[in-house]
């Protein structure tokens, strides 16, 4: 090596480390990186982490005991009878209020040591109005003040007051979230092999047309293969989660909306990958089978599909893969399967019931990663 | 009688492959084509079957002219003509048996060959080549599970199941070692002797074509430079041949 040629050399790397060191610079700026944050904040993501490695998976089956009592408001008329007491019983220091005026509800008679609820019922609603937490004691009793809300006061009337405990009891059984993961999981493959299908069924055809070596090189041969291969490109660089919010307002909401946007992502990047393997193949079999008379029709049966079936295998259950892990995400926006509880799950800060979805995602994902991969290594 | 008259190739890109080329093979000849890389054997062999169509000149097969035959003579044609290659060319995911049996696509109706329902006849045509060439019990093996020089075989077993009257040999050695090759060259041997099949086959080795051919012609750069008995090529012919660079190597 020359003298000269060995600082040519040295200075294009020096320049080279010299334009790459403002550019760091700036994307690290713009990417707003900040490591104190990333250390201060990680107490914040301890108890979601937390609970992410203690997914839901088995429960007991929870009890609930609601035991009422009736007030009347305001106070002129005659108070209600209260009931008979029989097992617990709710106990109210005044059986009728005025507004404003606060009340002393004791209970006896509890399961002991149970948390419970004490809140006063909407006529003819569902809702709930005060709702205030307790706990028994050990004897079963408890001790809440509380007061009429504004909004019964004002009706008047009779209102009830309704004491409700919940506790788990019985045999360890899965829970609601592990049941409604393992359905919604289901529902994922089967959307993702759904997507999977249809989308390839498409791309078979226009594959055809995107494989250099098929197609004709006269003028229109070479414009259909110029246009299916730009659209294998727009179609592939569309995320298939904008899709899914186009289709979930066409079709609404729900896994058929995923499986119209996967299919179409599935079209346009299995198609592709087809259209490769069909550029790959050997044309020397074709040219033999050619060579002893075949027809056109047995050319491609004897020629050219042998070649191309194991690569569309493989590359179809491979994408049967990537479906199933895109459709855990599409269900955020309305496209069906486990997507759509886990981003419920997360909105309600459940980070146990997320964790078994985040969980279920993972194994499924695993799983099918590893049997994609041998059926592949067979078709070799 | 296989008579070329002008055979001239242009490629679409402008590379002319063959310039006006004419010579005759009379039936039962060996023909050898011999030529450096790129002067125009595997064009001449594959304008004969038209696997690549000829820019001009004709080419006669006992009066008729396959370079006018519309697609329908062209088959029937072409299923006269076997035709082993250099890479073998066999469909390696298939059984060596399918692979010998598709020799039989030109005799065959395209819905029994798409089901795969080939006759009594042909299976027992195919097995009875097998054993010819040696490897009856590879039958249902893979054909990519062979050595080049079984594969090569199963070629020639495909080639056979056509019962052709021309065989058309690219090169049919040139991937295999001197001992394999010298086997494969006697089977082609045997089909011109024992079967009285006329073949044209393309060698890059002299030697090869002296010991086999019982004529030879010479390519170079699209061009016929020589046409004569093996043992007319002198060292003077062989420099027109090859090159004022080449030597003569001795495969044995």
């Amino acid at each position: 090596m020359s003298e000269r040629s060995f600082y040519v050399r040295w200075g294009r790397y020096l320049l080279l480390v010299a334009l790459a060191i403002p550019l760091y610079i700036w994307s690290w700026r713009t990417a707003d990186i900040n490591l104190v944050d990333l250390i201060q904040g990680a107490p914040k993501a301890r108890p979601i982490i937390s609970d992410l490695v203690r997914p839901s998976l088995l429960a007991r089956e929870r009890v609930t005991l609601s035991v009422s009592a009736v007030v009347r408001v305001p106070c002129d008329a005659p108070p209600p009878e209260p009931p008979p007491a029989e097992g617990p019983t709710l106990t109210l220091s005044a059986t009728c209020l005025n507004a404003r005026d606060s009340l002393v509800v004791s209970g006896s008679g509890f399961r002991p040591n149970t948390p419970g609820r004490l809140y006063w019922r909407v006529a003819g609603l569902e809702g709930r109005l005060r709702d205030e937490p307790f706990e028994t004691d050990a004897q079963g009793r408890f001790t809440v003040e509380t007061d009429i809300p504004p909004l019964l006061a004002q009706q008047g009337g009779d209102h009830t007051l309704e004491a409700e405990l919940k506790w788990e009891a019985g045999a360890l059984r899965p829970s609601e979230t592990l049941r409604t993961t393992i359905d919604k999981m289901i529902e994922t493959v089967f959307l993702a092999l759904m997507a999977t299908t249809f989308g390839g069924l498409v791309a078979i055809p226009l594959s055809f047309l995107g494989a250099r070596n098929l197609m004709p090189t006269t003028p229109w041969g070479t414009t259909l293969y110029v246009a299916v291969r730009s659209f294998f490109n727009t179609a592939r660089s569309i995320e298939p989660l904008i899709l899914a919010t186009i289709f979930a307002i066409w079709v609404g909401f729900g896994p058929f909306a995923g499986v119209l946007a996967l299919s179409v992502h599935t079209i346009a990047s299995l198609g592709k990958l087809y259209s490769e393997a069909a550029e790959n193949i050997d044309p020397g079999p074709i040219e033999a089978i050619r060579s002893t008379g075949a027809n056109e029709w047995q050319v491609i049966w004897y020629g050219v599909v042998p070649q191309i079936v194991p690569p569309y295998v493989s590359f179809t259950v491979y994408h049967w893969d990537i479906n199933v892990r895109m459709s855990t995400i599409i269900g955020f926006v309305g496209g069906g399967g486990i997507g759509l509880e886990l981003q419920r799950w997360i909105n309600q800060l459940q980070w146990n019931s997320a964790a078994t979805a985040v969980w279920a995602i993972v194994l499924v994902v695993s799983a099918m990663d590893y049997a994609s991969a041998i059926v592949r290594e067979r078709l070799v | 009688m296989l008579e070329v008259r002008k055979l001239t190739k242009v490629y679409d890109d402008g590379t002319v492959a063959l310039k006006e080329v004419s010579f005759t093979v009379p039936d039962g000849e060996f023909l050898v084509i011999i030529g450096l890389s790129g002067s125009g054997k595997s064009t001449l062999l594959r304008c004969i079957n038209r696997l690549i169509e000829p820019t001009s000149g004709q080419i006669l097969w006992d009066g008729v002219d396959i370079t006018a035959a519309g697609q329908e003579e062209l088959r029937r044609i072409r299923r006269q003509i076997g035709m082993i290659f250099q890479q073998f060319n066999l469909v390696k995911r298939h059984t060596v048996l399918t692979n010998v049996l598709t020799g039989r696509l030109g005799y065959t109706s395209t819905w029994r060959s798409l089901l795969g329902l080939w006759s009594r006849e042909d299976r027992a045509r195919a097995m009875r080549n097998l054993e010819l060439v040696g490897i009856a019990d590879k039958a249902h093996n893979r054909a990519d599970e062979l050595s080049g020089g079984q594969q090569q075989r199963v070629g020639i077993a495909r080639a056979l199941m056509q019962e052709p009257k021309l065989l058309l040999a690219d090169e049919p050695v040139a991937s295999l070692d001197p001992a394999t090759s010298h086997s494969v060259m006697k089977y082609i041997e045997w089909m011109n002797r024992e079967r009285g099949l006329t073949v044209l086959c393309s060698l890059h080795f002299l030697s090869l074509a002296r010991r086999y051919g019982t004529r030879i012609i010479a390519l170079r750069a699209g061009e016929l430079v020589f046409d004569g008995r093996p043992e007319e090529i002198d060292d003077r012919r062989f420099k027109e041949i090859y090159g004022d660079e080449a030597i003569e190597v001795e495969i044995r």
